[in-house]
């Protein structure tokens, strides 16, 4: 084992520090540092509007952003959105971010853009994790119900292979117990080896799931927490309050 | 009143001519889908069709395949270049859609002005990709180069589905024009679709121009009401929708036809723009908007 070998073990999927993101003169992500680890589910908690998905955003350079984001130890913050996508950094958006219009055959393909070659494989592994897609292929993303679309949304960004998946409330708008089955999947992606960084409202299904919680109000980070920890969501409640 | 022969006649010449305004159209849809841009500088790549084509032919005295195929991509290039010059600058500065717009307007004129100074004024034309002709069906006459641009037409139109249906450059194309984001997200370079939609655009603007130029002749300020007969065809098919775009130009070139027997040649225009008119007002999204599964309001 070289010096080098070490290091690279040693470093986490993704570190980010001091990601900061503007909106004009609104500066809605303060600098933010967090990590997730090789294997780990990490989850953002936080009330509407406190700056989750412009954390996400930024870390997905869909939003220009201050701070440096590191890969598996490698510095990637002068990546943009598609590069990133090529390192296996993906994220789901809230609100699924479909292709409308198109089947769902085709949005499954197009999610396998940057794997040509794979795409019937690929395409089977996820009907193996949502068999109800294979039974909609040809109807368009916007007319499937939407824990279908979110199925779909997660099922197009597993085309490309991502090793940390990110994901924008894939349980918004959903009955519980679509939430719940979606949230399990992510569980079982995780097994794979799949690193997820998962922002929710939902706290108790995502704090079942994760193995560490971050809590952002107002643009920052304001707590850390492991889950298991965690007495009690009152406990989580102190934080939501500003 | 005209009789059935003109009017078979005009009915004809409108569907080639509507196939040209059509692939025009289809030219905006490309553009507008990739980056949101309306390309006014669209005519231009018409007039370079037929101006290149015809300096290849005539001072170069080389093969019209070999001219056709030398055309397309040089003028393809220069869309190439519009990208790269132009609209990419601007966007990286954070223009709006609005300025990026009237800088192709601009580019526009100049193109057509740099044509004017360096070739002149005088109306250039090479003879009908077949010669002898037309073709008489009873006592209607109908040119050969007109089943050229309906064969080369129909044929590219299918070639265009296949590209956006069945390649993967195609559909990452398409992928941008419905979520731009989630395109990046998934590893398309969009960038590099803008590029392509612009080489693309130009390429079939290129190809309208060489295919209509012996109907007719090309000069330095044709490019304009191609431009806009094509803008307006891709309005009535509702903007971004490519099959629209080439229905409506279809439906163009008929009514522009059809009001040139009947009302006399000054009325072309005034047919385009009532009908452009009458659209808007009546059917905002375009005509065909409420029909297919892409029905959508832009
Ligand atoms: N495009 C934008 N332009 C200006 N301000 C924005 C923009 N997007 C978000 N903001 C502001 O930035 C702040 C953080 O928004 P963000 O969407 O990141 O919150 P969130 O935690 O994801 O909320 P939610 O739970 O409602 O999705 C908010 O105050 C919001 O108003
Ligand atoms: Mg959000």
């Amino acid at each position: 084992m070289t010096g080098r070998n070490t290091a690279a073990e040693a470093d986490p999927l993704l570190r980010a520090e001091d990601v900061s993101a503007r909106y004009g003169h609104v500066q809605a992500l303060q600098p933010t540092s967090l990590v997730v680890a090789e294997g780990e589910i990490v989850t953002v908690l936080g009330p509407n509007g406190a700056g989750k998905s412009t954390l996400l955003r930024a870390l997905t350079r869909l939003v220009a952003g201050r701070g440096r984001i590191y890969f598996r130890g490698e510095d990637v913050s002068g990546l943009p959105t598609h590069k990133l996508a090529r390192r296996g950094i993906v994220m789901v958006q809230e609100g699924r971010g479909l292709f409308p219009q198109m089947s769902v055959r085709e949005n499954l393909v197009i999610g396998g853009y940057l794997q040509p070659g794979e795409v019937d494989a690929q395409m089977k592994a996820v009907f193996e994790l949502f068999p109800r897609l294979r039974e909609r292929l040809d109807q368009t993303a916007g007319s499937l119900s939407g824990g279908e679309q979110q199925m779909l949304a997660i099922g197009r960004a597993l085309m490309a292979k991502p090793q940390l998946l990110m994901l924008d409330e894939p349980s918004l708008g959903l009955a519980p117990r679509v939430a719940g089955e979606i949230l399990s999947t992510l569980g079982e992606l995780n097994r794979r080896g799949i690193g997820i960084l998962l922002v929710e409202q939902k706290a108790p299904l995502a704090l079942k799931l994760a193995q560490r919680v971050y809590v952002i109000s107002l643009g920052r980070i304001v707590a850390e927490l492991k889950t298991d920890e965690i007495a009690s969501y009152h406990d989580l409640a102190r934080y939501y309050l500003h | 009143m005209p009789n059935a022969i003109e009017f078979t006649q005009s009915i004809v010449n409108g569907i080639s001519v509507g196939l040209i305004y059509g692939l025009v159209g289809i030219g905006f849809c490309v553009i507008y889908n990739a980056s949101g841009i309306v390309n006014f500088a669209q005519g231009v790549f018409v007039m370079l069709g037929g101006m290149v084509c015809q300096a290849l032919l005539t001072s170069l005295g080389i093969p019209l395949i070999l001219a056709v195929v030398l055309t397309i991509p040089l003028v393809a290039l220069s869309g190439l270049l519009m990208e790269v010059a132009i609209v990419r600058p601007m966007m990286n500065r954070g223009a709006t859609l609005f300025a990026i717009i009237l800088a192709t307007l601009a580019a526009q004129i100049m193109v057509e002005r740099i044509t004017l100074l360096t070739l002149g004024d005088r109306p250039r034309t090479y003879e009908e990709f077949t010669s002898g002709g037309p073709l008489k069906l009873g006592d209607v006459a109908i040119g050969y180069q007109l089943f050229w641009i309906l064969g080369c037409g129909a044929l590219l139109v299918l070639a265009l589905w296949l590209f956006f249906t069945r390649t993967r450059s195609g559909r990452a194309l398409r992928a941008c024009s419905q979520n731009r984001e989630a395109a990046q997200l998934l590893g398309i370079p969009v960038a590099r679709m803008m590029l392509l939609a612009f080489g693309l655009s130009a390429a079939l603007g290129a190809i309208a121009g060489i295919l209509v130029t012996p109907t007719q002749y090309t000069a330095y300020n044709v490019g304009t009401p191609f431009g806009v007969n094509g803008f307006i065809a891709a309005i009535i098919g509702g903007f971004g929708r490519a099959g629209g775009a080439l229905a409506g130009g279809l439906l163009l070139g008929v009514l522009q036809a059809l009001a040139i027997v009947v009302l006399g040649a000054g009325f072309k225009n005034v047919a385009a723009l009532s009908v452009l008119l009458l659209v808007l007002l009546l059917f905002p999204n375009g005509i065909f908007a409420g029909f297919g599964p892409n029905a959508k309001a832009h």
